[in-house]
């Protein structure tokens, strides 16, 4: 259900991307989503929600990459930087729980990978 | 002869940027108008809608406020609210387990937005996706209760990072339920270590004052 939300903007994205790239191409071979380790998201349930929602779309038949980034933080406290636990946003350092995100909120599409078929007669 | 040639395209776009576009614009119409909005943010059963009752009735001789309802199905939780006097606005999102910028943007339109002080909207039951969409609030504030287990702030870290106060609710069953009150604060605490946590029984009217001067401090 989480992914659902998410999936149904990315495949939204894709298509308005799709329609913008001249000249058209053949077809979509794949799209790439790059997403922040914070949001949590199970790549394989969000590469199953694209397949089902680019069905009898520009995007039918391609495949989607989801890339995670992990989640780093800063303490305002005492100045630690690193990788962060996701689901303890306690700062490491000193025990405190004022963590600021640096990474791991990210979520955009990355790039598009696309067919062109030149179909000519000249030898 | 078909000649296949491969091409990438760098895209480099926000998925949530139609999103944030939406919820930008009505965070500037509310700022302008000196307009508060708040985002209750809690599981199905986790006690919203009566805590907006209560919260109503105590409020609504000091500050103007609307209600923007948040469901999936059905219109009892407007109906109750309605019941306050307060204008409230119900949003269908026929399946969808969140409310989105966009439909948030229109509904404040649809508000008598000159006569208003405070908005609250009720999302959708669920603590996870709305912790994700920004819909143009001043703060989310999530609604916890005692008889979901003391782990939550740690299976839903977003929500509780995200959130800028935590009302625990249905506390009149504190005596009767083995829960771990302390365990619970303290989760919270390394999820978000400065939130402030209002313990609110609807019942017995116990810990409201705290919140109502809390939701006060934000309007003035």
């Amino acid at each position: 259900m989480h992914e659902f939300g998410l999936g149904e903007e990315v495949v939204k994205t894709v298509l308005e991307e799709m329609k913008r790239i001249s000249p058209p191409p053949h077809r979509l071979l794949s799209a790439r989503i790059v997403v922040g380790a914070q949001h949590r998201i199970v790549p394989d349930h969000m590469r199953f929600i694209y397949e089902v929602l680019t069905r009898d779309t520009l995007a039918a038949g391609s495949s989607l990459e989801v890339s995670v980034l992990p989640s780093t933080a800063l303490c305002p406290d005492c100045g630690w930087q690193g990788l962060m636990d996701e689901s303890v946003l306690l700062c490491p350092g000193c025990d405190t729980g004022n963590l600021r995100t640096l990474h791991g909120m990210e979520l955009f599409l990355d790039r598009l990978e696309v067919e062109y078929r030149d179909t000519s007669d000249s030898e | 002869m078909t000649q296949v040639t491969r091409s990438e395209i760098k895209v480099y776009r926000d998925l949530m940027g139609a999103n944030a576009e939406w919820a930008g614009r009505s965070r500037q119409m509310l700022e302008r108008l000196g307009i508060v909005m708040i985002n209750l943010i809690g599981s199905p059963g986790s006690g919203k809608t009566t805590l907006l009752e209560r919260t109503i009735e105590r409020l609504r001789g000091c500050l103007r406020i609307a209600v923007l309802e948040g469901d999936i199905e059905t219109t009892c939780d407007a109906e109750r609210l309605n019941a306050l006097g307060v204008p409230v606005s119900q949003l269908l999102t026929g399946g969808g387990c969140h409310l989105e910028a966009k439909m948030i943007h229109h509904a404040l339109c649809d508000l008598p937005l000159s006569e208003l002080e405070m908005v609250i909207v009720e999302n959708v039951g669920n603590l996870v996706c709305p912790a994700e969409f920004d819909i143009g609030e001043l703060t989310k504030v999530a609604v916890l209760s005692v008889t979901e287990g003391e782990d939550k702030p740690l299976k839903y870290p977003l929500l509780f990072h995200e959130a800028r106060a935590v009302v625990m609710t249905k506390t009149d069953l504190l005596p009767h339920i083995p829960y771990h009150l302390a365990l619970c604060l303290d989760n919270l605490k390394r999820v978000n270590g400065t939130i402030p946590v209002f313990q609110i029984s609807a019942v017995t009217g116990t810990g409201f004052d705290a919140w109502i001067d809390w939701l006060n401090g934000l309007s003035a």
